[in-house]
């Protein structure tokens, strides 16, 4: 055990209640995954992950949830920053750890689907400390056969609503879910200015909550639980002291634990703390917070989380500097209107590229883009690129933006003496990542 | 003549981008030099008298029920209708025009605005995808309207509403026609800023509230586009 660590961080978790065949059978299923893993790799066809969860799966259905026992579980989920926050986690956790790392396990390429944690699991059988990036929709079945310790839910708002029509059937689906755990369940870390996470953690067994600085507000006017109308919320992009409730029940702003003011966060003590990361924006700094607390539940100090969280850089990729052809790029991806929101303010290069895309992993409906103030970027010349440049053109014609239209990234991309952020949906930053060496 | 532009409760009825019809109404008729404004209203506001071109967007069944109870309170919309100005409604903002729709599970009945006469249950299955109507009584290139649907609810038109538009590819409102004209006020299922990518429909919807005719506007961007949606539904 490391000097520095705390009796909570040093507490081990139960051993798995596993008997030696449903050992075997789960050590088959991963073995056998390994190799179709490899498969993959070899031929030039991804990391695997995703195949070798769904191979083990298939000869073990309860792979999952073997996997998942005997580990203290921290669970990431929302619908913005759940890669980066289970980073900033996981490095908080490590930082904790001191030499002995080898106890933590993370899915760090945001394969966060049942394939992908059952994937990342299996590398570390002897890991009894998991921080997991936790797809809204698997969040129920994680805290079903996982158990974990602790719930981070970051925040809620529209995400592709082609395939997902009513936002609200996850959030229930959570607090079914923490309401069937029980004691069992975990303590939730959530943000307490969103009234549909408030509504979803109302049913755990304990909630620290964090004022975190939303600039989002546009996917709660109603009140999660009683339908009437929600008042005392700020404007988008407006900050004021005031909290929000329900005109029509008792559903309010909780008090919090912890804040953010600024570019610092504020323990339960009153302790205000710099965290100073390198990864950019107001967003990253609540998270940061959402993370600090995460870690606090698991036993590690703040200074020591604060100290860990300062090494994340480019988690999966994301705020990743690199050079593609002969030009230097910052990525950047935004998945959805509010992701948008918290990423346009962190440009900073004159020249930005902007790649849309939509196939199914981007939303295949672009009327996103209208919800977005694409109006912020004038003054700077703005290229248009991806499948759906063109949607974006007209976007940004009528928000009196100058721009060109390249929709092919490697052109898009060509002839910049200077660095130039690069703004993308979920396609073409994979496929940036790529083109940067990144992935 | 200056021109009121009115996005009503966009926190309710604005979930995929509607608001985007009010920027692309506002910008086409100031860059004609027309004095233009935009007045967002939400509830607990008053819809103003001084309207011209009133906007509903999409929204989930709870924001479809209470903006029909909040706008029944106000009175201005029907207000609006009685002295000729135009509404133009999308999506769920479309269904609430109506006498009645259905919302949840179960399709429960709710009383609607009766600004058009139609009448909105669930469909057999949900209508999601791009969508390529032809707009009755018009020609040429820009009569082919292109969006973007995404609803449970079929609507069924009475005598006093006619179709916009004929079906050519998707659901629209369920039996081959495409929303819902009945003097000024316009619904239309393709959501979002359906208004962006029909130029016309955008124009037609000014000259309406104008009372006259305008003349062209020239972005290749905007014809761009059309091209290439037109194309990739058209497969
Ligand atoms: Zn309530």
């Amino acid at each position: 055990m490391a000097e520095s660590m705390t009796p909570e961080l040093a507490r081990r978790a139960a051993p798995a209640r596993i008997t030696r065949g449903q050992r075997l059978h789960l050590n088959a299923a991963v073995a056998a995954g390994n190799l179709a893993a490899f498969a993959s790799r070899i031929s030039g066809r991804g990391s695997g992950a995703s195949i070798k969860g769904q191979l083990m799966t298939k000869l073990d259905k309860d792979a999952l949830a073997k996997l998942l026992q005997g580990r203290r579980i921290a669970a990431v989920s929302g619908t913005n920053g759940k890669t980066t926050t289970t980073h900033l986690l996981a490095a908080a956790v490590r930082a904790g750890l001191g030499a002995d790392t080898q106890r933590l396990v993370t899915n760090a390429d945001g394969a966060n689907l049942h394939y992908g944690i059952a994937s990342a699991l299996s590398t570390a059988p002897y890991a009894d400390l998991a921080v997991l990036e936790t797809d809204e929709r698997v969040v129920a079945d994680v805290i079903r056969l996982g158990k974990p310790e602790v719930l981070v839910l970051l925040n809620f708002s529209r995400d592709q609503l082609d395939r997902h029509h009513e936002i609200k059937s996850l959030a229930r689906s959570w607090r079914t879910a923490l309401e069937a755990a029980g004691a069992d369940g975990p303590v939730v870390i959530a943000n307490s200015q969103e009234p549909m996470i408030v509504w979803a953690a109302q049913t755990a067994k304990r909630v620290v909550w964090v004022e975190t600085r939303s600039v989002w507000a546009q996917d709660s006017a109603l009140c999660p639980a009683c339908g009437s109308e929600l008042r005392g919320h700020d404007a988008p992009g407006e900050q004021t002291a005031q909290r929000w409730h329900c005109t029509g029940c008792d559903l309010a702003e909780p008090e919090p634990a912890w804040s953010v003011s600024g570019d610092t966060i504020i323990d339960p003590e009153g302790t205000v703390w710099e965290p100073k990361l390198q990864v950019p924006g107001a967003f990253n700094v609540s998270n940061a917070a959402l993370a600090m607390a995460a870690a606090a539940e698991l036993g590690v100090p703040a200074g020591t989380a604060i100290r860990g969280m300062r090494k994340v850089t480019a988690p999966a990729g994301r705020f990743a500097t690199t050079t593609i052809g002969d030009t230097t790029v910052r990525l950047l991806l935004a998945k959805n209107p509010a992701g948008w929101a918290e990423a346009l303010p962190i440009i900073n290069t004159d020249t930005v590229v902007l790649a849309i895309d939509s196939v199914a992993a981007d939303g295949r409906d672009v009327s996103w883009l209208w919800d977005v103030d694409f109006e912020q970027l004038a003054g700077k010349n703005v290229i248009a690129a991806g499948p759906r440049a063109l949607d974006l053109a007209v976007r940004l014609s009528y928000a009196e933006v100058d721009f060109t239209v390249k929709q092919d990234l490697a052109e898009a991309l060509a002839g910049h003496p200077n660095p130039v952020d690069v703004l993308a949906t979920y396609t073409p930053f994979q496929k940036l990542r790529k083109m940067g060496g990144l992935a | 003549m200056s021109l009121e532009i009115v996005l009503v409760y966009q926190s309710l009825l604005g979930i995929y981008g509607d608001q985007g019809n009010a920027k692309v109404l506002l910008k086409r008729a100031q860059w004609r030099g027309i004095d233009a404004t935009l007045t967002q209203v939400e509830p607990g506001d008053a819809l103003p008298d001084s309207g011209d071109i009133f906007l509903l967007g999409g929204g989930e069944d709870g924001a479809q029920t209470s903006a029909v109870r909040l706008l029944k309170a106000d009175g201005g919309l029907h207000r609006a209708v009685d002295r000729d100005a135009v509404v133009f409604a999308v999506c769920a903002g479309y269904q609430i025009l109506g006498h009645s729709f259905g919302v949840g599970d179960a399709d429960d009945l709710r009383e609607g605005l009766g600004l058009l006469d139609v009448t909105t249950t669930r469909g057999p299955e949900r209508a999601v995808g791009e969508i390529l109507t032809h707009w009755n009584g018009h020609e040429g290139e820009q009569a082919w309207l292109t969006g973007f649907e995404n609803h449970g609810g079929y609507t069924a038109l009475g005598p006093q509403a006619t179709p916009l538009a004929t079906v050519e590819v998707g659901i629209g409102n369920g039996d081959g026609t495409e929303g819902a004209v009945q003097g000024k006020v316009l619904g239309t299922y393709p959501h979002g800023p359906v208004l962006a990518r029909n130029p016309a429909l955008a124009d037609h919807l000014l000259e309406q509230a104008l009372g006259h005719g305008l003349d062209p506007l020239e972005r290749w961007e905007h014809d761009e586009l059309r091209r290439q949606r037109l194309a990739a539904v058209r497969g």
